[in-house]
């Protein structure tokens, strides 16, 4: 299934058309192998070059789709999606459906549950400049408030965030911060309440 | 996005009928959500026990933990 959306270029800030699509294809894993893998290769061999430290380092460049997707098929409880434009892709997200609040005002409550969110690497403004996109990850933060409205779950989401993605969870998406968990490698978990999420869809 | 969609009668007793508008209620979600996520939740736990792995429910204070019997 496919919505066709639109990404900002980040030179001309023109909108480009692009598609967000449900699912992630075996094609697709194929392209983030021979696409983002590379850039990513690439990245870290300036980076090592140029002694960048390693915390400034793409935290998230050895997450394995291909595997991530394997594990997940055919669960209902996991649902991937993908954005493309001008057949390259994107941007990529995995949610998770059966997850439940942890807010005291909402606690217990079932919402969406980002597990992963990348955006390609020419596409990060700490790697690529100018982008060949912006607002992408937005985008994609945006339909997982959009799958929890459907899901009648109100708009609420939950994740947690590498430390490089903090800003763009506090300030961008606004969301509440609730410290680091010690289960999931003391990242810093956060959550959105249906009026935060009411507010960001308004923006 | 909006997938396709089926429709199917579902016959429940009154208990059950009871339940799902109890939780229904209780969660303001429609009866259709209700049990589309009853049905995400149980698949999830069938494909974990089946991998042999067991459900537990801790309690967030005393951090005891109990198992799920799954008969």
């Amino acid at each position: 299934m496919k919505q066709e959306i639109f990404l900002r270029d980040g030179q001309s800030g023109e909108a480009v058309p692009a598609e967000l699509i449900s699912g992630i294809s075996d094609q697709t894993i194929e392209m983030w192998a021979n696409t983002w893998q590379p850039a990513f290769d690439q990245v870290r061999n300036d980076f090592q070059l140029n002694s960048v430290p390693k915390e400034k380092w793409p935290e998230d460049a050895h997450w394995d789709w291909g595997n991530k997707l394997a594990m997940t098929k055919g669960c209902l409880s996991y649902e991937p999606y993908s954005i493309m434009a001008n057949g390259s892709l994107e941007g990529l997200m995995l949610l998770n459906n059966t997850k439940f609040a942890r807010l005291p005002q909402q606690r217990g409550e079932s919402l969406i549950y980002i597990e992963f969110l990348a955006v390609a690497p020419w596409n990060r403004k700490e790697l690529c400049n100018p982008r060949r996109y912006v607002g992408v990850g937005a985008i994609l933060a945006d339909l997982a408030i959009q799958i929890s409205l459907a899901s009648e779950f109100k708009g609420r989401i939950g994740l947690h965030s590498l430390p490089g993605a903090l800003s763009f969870y506090r300030n961008r998406l606004k969301m509440s911060e609730l410290g680091p968990d010690q289960s999931h490698n003391n990242l810093l978990y956060f959550e959105m309440t249906p009026e935060q999420a009411e507010t960001f869809l308004a923006n | 996005m909006n997938p396709t969609k089926r429709t199917m009668t579902l016959n429940l007793t009154d208990p059950e009928m009871e339940a799902l508008d109890e939780l229904s209620s209780r969660k303001d979600m429609s009866k259709t959500a209700v049990v589309r996520q009853a049905l995400r939740l149980y698949q999830m736990v069938d494909f974990r026990v089946r991998d042999g792995q067991k459900l537990f429910f801790e309690n967030d204070l005393t951090k005891e933990k109990s198992e799920l019997m799954l008969l």
